[in-house]
């Protein structure tokens, strides 16, 4: 579609698509970085050796893909014995094989033929023929000699777990086997032998030492997974499952004996209709979660994570989804940092050596051939002749001492990562992959071309940056870490996240309503179209510390400026009120809830209803209703009670109703259940909201001063911002201070300044083209300006570096994230005050907090906090046993106090309580026990023994000051008083004793 | 000596929106604070309410309110032709507190319409429930409260939103007088330049530079006013600034003219409300308050004088002639509303309106304008209205 056309679609004029729709959101398949299909790479790793007995760390590896794009990883392990085993998995689960049995399976090779082709003339290599004589004495034990006893021990082996049809032979079990699971990137039996030969040369020269390992971290031996080929992957994956749900009810059908007709279509489609067929609900399922449910595992090394959702925030952060290469999810849990170091390749330089394309050896040729042959390629490929194609990776590794094993590696496959440059011989256009890329020498500028070294050139130096990073201007001049927050800042920017915003549904949107475009930018600015999305305001600044309120990154608006619409901003919320979600809603098809407003309302006359002033006749709002929290936004009639009910606006800030969408059915003909309304929220700038300039310095809004109190030039142009000098020196972000004098000068002539980094040089500066400019506009060459202070009149002491610079407003701001309380709610378990912004909680005085305080002395302020302000409680303590939780109650009001148990006696008819009846029931219990033992000794006649009855004794002693003592000492001898004590502490009282232990508190 | 001592203003240049001038012999806070006032301090009136009948644009209302708030309206002896809602009698606003504006616009064409200021048109008050009477009305030019340049053609028109075919706005606004300070809106000023000493004789200033100071640093023009320092010139420490050079452009809202005059009145009131206010109650009201209004009144004299030299400005000089006279008045005035006013400044602020608006409007010849009965915040909402007679623009 045209970009009329998409516009007359509600779509954004420059839509490029490459994302899924679900559920409202955009999400899409993320690129992710895999090993480099069919290229062997070297391998050390210590976990290697862990395997088994015998196993070493040395290991080739190669991950060989199929034309349609599924992949088996074979790693090449050796052995201290000096043969190898070759590893694969299969459904999840790892296998390995002597690789002598597969090589004799391939080609009925004899040992001499394999003795040769690993050795390659090369006999006075004694490491690499003791090996090889190793290799093959060990597989002398299997007494196997020809391909077919091979196959036939594999097929016998693998016959159980490959789950082939039982009548296969174990020779066609095995041939299987190597077909499918022995580098599956090549046809031919001989050219399996072939690779397998030269994994085992490679993984020989690794072990003694002649070639390095190769760094699996590197772009070099990466690729991309592109979301296409992982889509038919995962397709392939569940049709082959389908076919086998297919097979396996069949099965199941012959060994019950029913009527199996393979030639009878009805029994076919039988089959066909119990056989889970849905495809396309698996592949949404896969879209929306980005989960992998697979039981090959599909020989990646991550189950999740694979989709994502494209926030359309600003434009730069909805762009940079579609661009960015994700590590893999196990990169972000790995502890080590060495892989995230920057090589660079990741910057877009023998005897006889080997010629491989695409994984398959093609050829030897002696290095001085292998150069020549690479240079043909090269020049072949760019003028595009003999059929070789532009984006062959034609990958030269010399020999080296010790370096990466040699050879001349050709790779013509997709999902490689190259980039164009200029092929300096013939000036033409060249693809470079990150293979090859390591082996040849690029000149970054034309400037920079050394005579006979280097080949290519750069067609821009900014070509190795991100969209996000091109966008910052001079940022050559930046301290590199800056640029990179920068980028992640400008991901967070409060700017202009589509231009179809009236036809969005997003939950959340931010906008900034007075986006500006920057008067600096780089040239990839007008590339990109990012006019279309501005991002900022071009913002007159002032490096000066002024008044105070700039320190520590803070810095200060002109009140006025703001007042005049200065990064003004909006969000836009959505609430969905379905009434089948209501409470009330009938689970029926005929609806008893309907949109609108019943005759039990009034709305006319003096007692109106206040909803009239937001909800219509309809129920439905009006647009720009003005709605604060918990107003009426919708209204609808139960049947049933046959009264009007309302749904409340859910947000905590005032907002407009921006739109009402109503939501019907596919069909159109249901009646109204489902409404969507975009409420639009003001967010003007306020003290606390973030700010950051395009060069990594972000800083908080402290103050907004009136204009008269604002510094101004002796023209009399104020800041809208002020920074604070201290930002600078230990940032170095000089590319800010540049983009000021060239946003200054671009102002005064009008002019949009070109600021692409690398254009300067140290004999041409930036500082000469920009002071030149400001020069003519009648200002300082170097940007300053003599400033006068607007409180008192007087001109500074220094003169001001004043200019433009273009200021983005961050999404971080106070009304999201202020956190008050004074008093609201408590756990209901410790009555402690809850967390969370959410539920009006509070933020934790914790354990470092406590000993702050207990160190500073302030122990009054201490208990105001942890207690008084907390979970402030008083208890009844006993003070005979000490127990919290022992209170009991006798009704003393309606005279009623209960007989001791044996009131037959009628020794003793009242109990000791307290003035409210307050007793302990512990105490009371045990005195009763004692008083009944007494009674017995009496009545038996026996001595007492010296068992003391009494309060029993109490595993954890507290002690408790009097100064919480809050009631005294009951006047009936109740012994009960009441303290001051943190309500957990009762409840821990009460947890204790359920285990069986008691807590006394000692009350002096 | 007394030429020395007596403050001088020298017009440069006077332009439709803009007024170059020199001040001298007046001290650096004396000038700053004309400065701030110009700035801050004249009342204008601006869009403050706005009421959306439709608004089918692409913009949201807030916006769209936003952005004709800051369109600037004529106000041309704003002082004296509207009243602060605050202080009117009126119930929800009257003709004599504030200016209705409609706009109404919709396209019906297949290009693009540019809603403009000129689409704003005033809209006499149809159900007016003024309760009181007063001659602000009578004040007030023809075009008071319009865009401003809305019948110029040589002015391009401030655009307010852009509408395609079938969209409509149609708005209702209210403008009310108030004064930047509250919001910047209100200010009659787009910049206003400001600059002493440009040859840094002071040393008030250093000038940072990387070789040489004086190829360096540009010269402002204000320079030619000033004698060039010669090198071996002893550094003065005891010089204090007293040359001034301003610039002020307006937004069209107030003229030059207006806004210095009425910047200078603004601040004399202010300090004479200030020097009410320090005066001890038993003074208040004998005849001490005429002395101090008289000692203020020189510094006005002679700048009026100043201005009237200026041959253009032969209305300004009559204004000139009144002002010890009126200073007198003032005076007067203040020290008769001194009784219930110093009370206020000294305790209770809420007595001051009540009860200082009577006596003001009962002693002063021709005060209808409330202004002492400000419930204001500052304290000193409105001027004498005897000050603005002989220069309305």
């Amino acid at each position: 579609m045209s970009s009329a056309e998409l516009v007359k679609h509600h779509e954004e004029p420059e839509e490029f698509g490459g994302y899924f729709v679900i559920n409202g959101n955009e999400r899409l398949i993320r690129y992710l970085i895999l090993p480099r299909r069919n290229h062997v790479i070297a391998l050390i790793r210590p976990s290697f050796s862990n395997r088994g007995p015998s196993y070493t760390q040395h290991a080739v590896q190669i991950r060989c893909v199929r034309p349609d794009q599924t992949s088996v990883t074979n790693t090449l392990h050796y052995l201290a014995n000096g043969s190898a085993m070759l590893r694969f998995t299969w459904r999840k689960q790892e296998y390995v094989i002597p690789i002598m049995l597969i090589l004799k399976a391939l080609v009925d090779a004899s040992d001499k033929e394999i003795f040769e082709g690993v050795i390659m003339q090369d006999y006075e290599n004694t490491f690499l023929t003791d090996r090889v004589e190793l290799l093959l004495r060990s597989f002398k034990m299997y007494t196997m000699h020809t391909g077919s006893q091979c196959l036939e021990y594999l097929g016998d082996k693998f016959r159980v777990v490959l789950g082939l049809p039982e009548d296969w032979t174990n020779d066609a079990i095995g041939m299987w086997l190597v077909d499918k699971l022995v580098l599956v990137h090549l046809k031919s039996a001989r050219d399996k032998f072939r690779m397998l030969l030269f994994m085992l040369r490679k993984l020989y020269s690794l072990v003694s030492g002649s070639c390095s390992a190769d760094n699996p971290d590197s772009p070099q031996h990466q690729e991309v997974l592109l979301p296409g080929s992982l889509y038919g992957i995962i397709i392939k994956e569940r049709m082959e499952e389908i076919l086998n749900a297919i097979r396996t009810t069949i099965n199941i059908d012959v060994r019950n004996g029913a009527n199996v007709d393979f030639n009878d279509k009805k029994y076919f489609a039988k089959v066909i209709s119990r056989v889970n067929f849905d495809i396309g609900a698996k592949l949404s399922n896969f879209l929306a979660t980005g989960n992998l449910v697979s039981p090959t595992g599909l020989d990646l090394q991550q189950a999740s994570g694979f989709t994502i959702v494209a926030e359309k925030l600003n434009w730069q952060r909805y762009i940079s989804h579609f661009r960015c290469i994700h590590r893999g999810a196990f990169f972000a849990e790995l502890k080590t940092t060495t892989v995230r170091k920057l090589l660079p390749e990741a910057w877009d330089g023998r005897k006889n050596l080997c010629v491989q394309l695409d994984g398959a050896v093609i050829g030897w040729a002696r290095p001085a051939v292998a150069v020549q042959l690479a240079r043909n390629l090269r020049i072949w490929k760019t003028e595009d002749m003999n059929n070789v194609p532009l984006d062959l990776e034609i990958g030269f590794v010399p020999e080296s001492e010790g370096g990466q094993y040699p050879g001349l590696f050709l790779f013509s496959t997709k999902a490689r990562m190259m980039r164009p440059v200029k092929y300096i011989p013939n000036s033409r256009d060249d693809q470079v992959g990150s293979f090859e890329q390591v082996y040849m020498d690029i000149a970054c500028t034309p400037e920079e071309i050394e005579e006979n070294v280097s080949t290519h050139v750069e067609h821009d130096p900014t070509n190795f940056m991100s969209i996000l990073a091109n966008m910052t201007p001079f940022s050559d001049f930046n301290q590199s870490p800056r640029n990179i927050y920068q980028c992640q800042m400008g991901k967070q920017t409060m700017g202009t996240p589509s231009t179809a915003i009236q036809h969005r549904t997003d939950n959340k949107l931010y906008r900034l309503q007075t986006g500006q475009t920057p008067i600096v930018r780089p040239g990839l600015h007008n590339k990109y179209a990012m006019d279309s999305f501005p991002n900022g305001t071009n913002a007159v600044v002032a490096v000066i510390s002024y008044t105070g309120y700039d320190m520590e990154d803070a810095m200060i608006l002109n009140k006025s400026a703001h007042e005049r619409g200065f990064a003004y901003g909006t969000i836009y919320k959505s609430q969905i009120i379905d009434l089948k979600d209501v409470r009330g809603a009938s689970k029926s098809s005929t609806p008893t809830l309907h949109f609108g407003i019943g005759s039990d309302i009034r709305l006319n006359g003096e007692n109106a209803h206040h909803c009239k002033e937001f909800v219509d006749r309809d129920g439905l709002p009006f647009t720009g209703a003005r709605i604060s929290p918990g107003d009426p936004i919708a209204a609808y009639i139960d049947d049933t009670t046959g009264r009007t009910k309302f749904i409340k606006y859910k947000g905590d800030e005032v907002g407009y109703v921006d739109q009402v969408r109503l939501l019907g059915t596919d069909a159109g003909d249901a009646e109204l259940q489902k409404i969507h309304i975009t409420i639009r929220i003001p967010r003007p700038p306020v003290i606390g909201d973030k700010f950051s300039s395009r060069h990594g310095q972000k800083g908080v809004c402290s103050q907004k001063w009136p204009a008269v109190d604002m510094p101004f030039s002796e023209s009399g142009i104020q800041p809208d911002v002020i920074i604070n000098p201290h930002a600078f020196p230990s940032r170095m972000t000089i590319g800010m201070l540049v983009e000021s004098m060239a946003g200054k000068a671009g102002a005064m002539h009008g002019l949009a300044q070109e600021a692409a980094p690398f254009r300067f040089t140290e004999e041409d500066t930036a500082i000469d083209y920009f002071g030149k400019q400001l020069l003519a506009a009648g200002y300082n060459y170097y940007g300053n300006e003599p400033m006068y202070s607007g409180i008192t009149g007087q001109e500074f002491a220094a003169d001001i570096y004043f200019g433009v610079v273009y200021y983005q407003r961050l999404r971080h701001m106070v009304l999201d994230k202020f956190q008050v309380r004074t008093t609201g709610p408590v756990d209901p378990v410790t009555r402690q005050p809850v967390k969370g912004r959410k539920r009006a909680g509070g933020i934790r005085f914790g354990e470092m907090e406590r000993d702050a305080l207990i160190a500073h002395g302030t122990s009054f302020l201490l208990q105001d906090r942890l207690m008084n302000c907390s979970d402030y409680s008083t208890a009844w303590v006993c003070r005979t046993c000490g127990s919290l939780i022992s209170l009991g109650y006798e009704d003393v009001s309606l005279g009623e106090t209960i007989s001791a148990s044996t009131a037959s006696q009628g020794q003793r008819s009242l109990q000791p309580t307290g003035p409210g009846g307050e007793y302990c029931r512990i105490c009371r219990a045990a005195a009763q026990e004692q008083d009944e033992r007494e009674r017995q000794a009496v009545a038996t006649g026996q001595h007492l023994q010296q068992q003391q009855g009494g309060p029993p004794q109490a595993d954890i002693n507290v002690a408790i000051s009097s100064q919480h003592v809050l009631g005294s000492r009951g006047l009936k001898g109740g012994d009960l008083d009441v303290v001051a004590i943190p309500y957990v502490f009762r409840y821990l009282c009460a947890e204790l004793a359920s285990m069986g232990i008691a807590v006394s508190l000692e009350v002096r | 000596m007394a030429e020395d001592t007596a403050p001088i203003v020298r017009i440069r240049e006077l332009k439709k929106d803009s007024v170059n001038f020199v001040l001298e012999n007046v001290d650096l806070a004396f000038a700053n604070s004309v400065r701030r006032v110009m700035m801050a301090d004249l009342p204008t009136v601006a869009i403050d309410l706005v009421e959306f009948v439709t608004n089918t644009s692409v913009l949201p209302d807030e916006y769209i309110a936003h952005r004709l708030g800051l369109i600037p309206l004529v106000s041309t002896n704003c002082d004296e032709a509207i009243r602060y809602t605050r202080d009117c009698t009126c119930m929800r606003g009257c003709s004599f507190c504030s200016v209705k504006l409609e706009l109404h616009v919709s396209c019906s064409d297949d290009t693009t319409l540019e809603v403009t200021s000129n689409h704003l048109d005033v809209v006499p008050y149809v159900d007016d429930d003024a309760v009181d009477t007063g001659d602000e009305i009578a004040k007030r030019t023809a075009n008071f409260g319009h865009p401003v340049g809305k019948s110029d053609p040589s002015v391009p028109p401030i655009l307010i939103c852009k509408i395609r075919k079938g969209q409509e706005l149609h708005v209702k606004c209210t403008a009310k007088k108030g004064i930047a300070k509250e919001h910047a809106k209100w200010s009659p000023c787009s910049a206003v330049s400001f600059e002493y000493d440009p040859y840094n004789k002071l040393r008030h200033t250093s000038y940072w530079f990387e070789r040489d100071s004086k190829t360096e640093w540009p010269v402002s023009d204000n320079s030619k006013e000033e004698e060039t320092p010669r090198d071996d010139e002893p550094f003065d420490f005891n010089a204090k600034p007293n040359k001034f050079y301003f610039d002020v452009e307006t937004d069209g809202s107030l003229g030059p003219q207006e806004v210095v005059m009425k910047g200078l009145a603004e601040l004399q009131t202010k300090l004479a409300n200030l020097l009410l206010g320090l005066k001890p109650t038993d003074e208040a009201d004998g005849g001490g308050a005429g002395g101090g209004g008289g000692a203020w009144g020189d510094a006005p004299a002679a700048q009026d004088n100043a201005w009237g030299g200026n041959a253009n400005q032969g209305g300004w000089g009559g204004g000139g002639a009144n002002s010890p006279a009126r200073w007198g008045a003032g005076g007067a005035r203040s020290a008769a509303s001194g009784g219930a006013g110093s009370s206020a400044w000294s305790g209770s602020g809420s007595s001051w309106g009540g009860s200082g608006a009577s006596p003001a409007n009962s002693n002063a010849a021709a005060a209808t304008t409330g202004g002492w009965g400000a419930g204001n915040s500052s304290g000193w909402g409105g001027s004498p209205s005897q000050q603005t007679q002989g220069w309305n623009v």
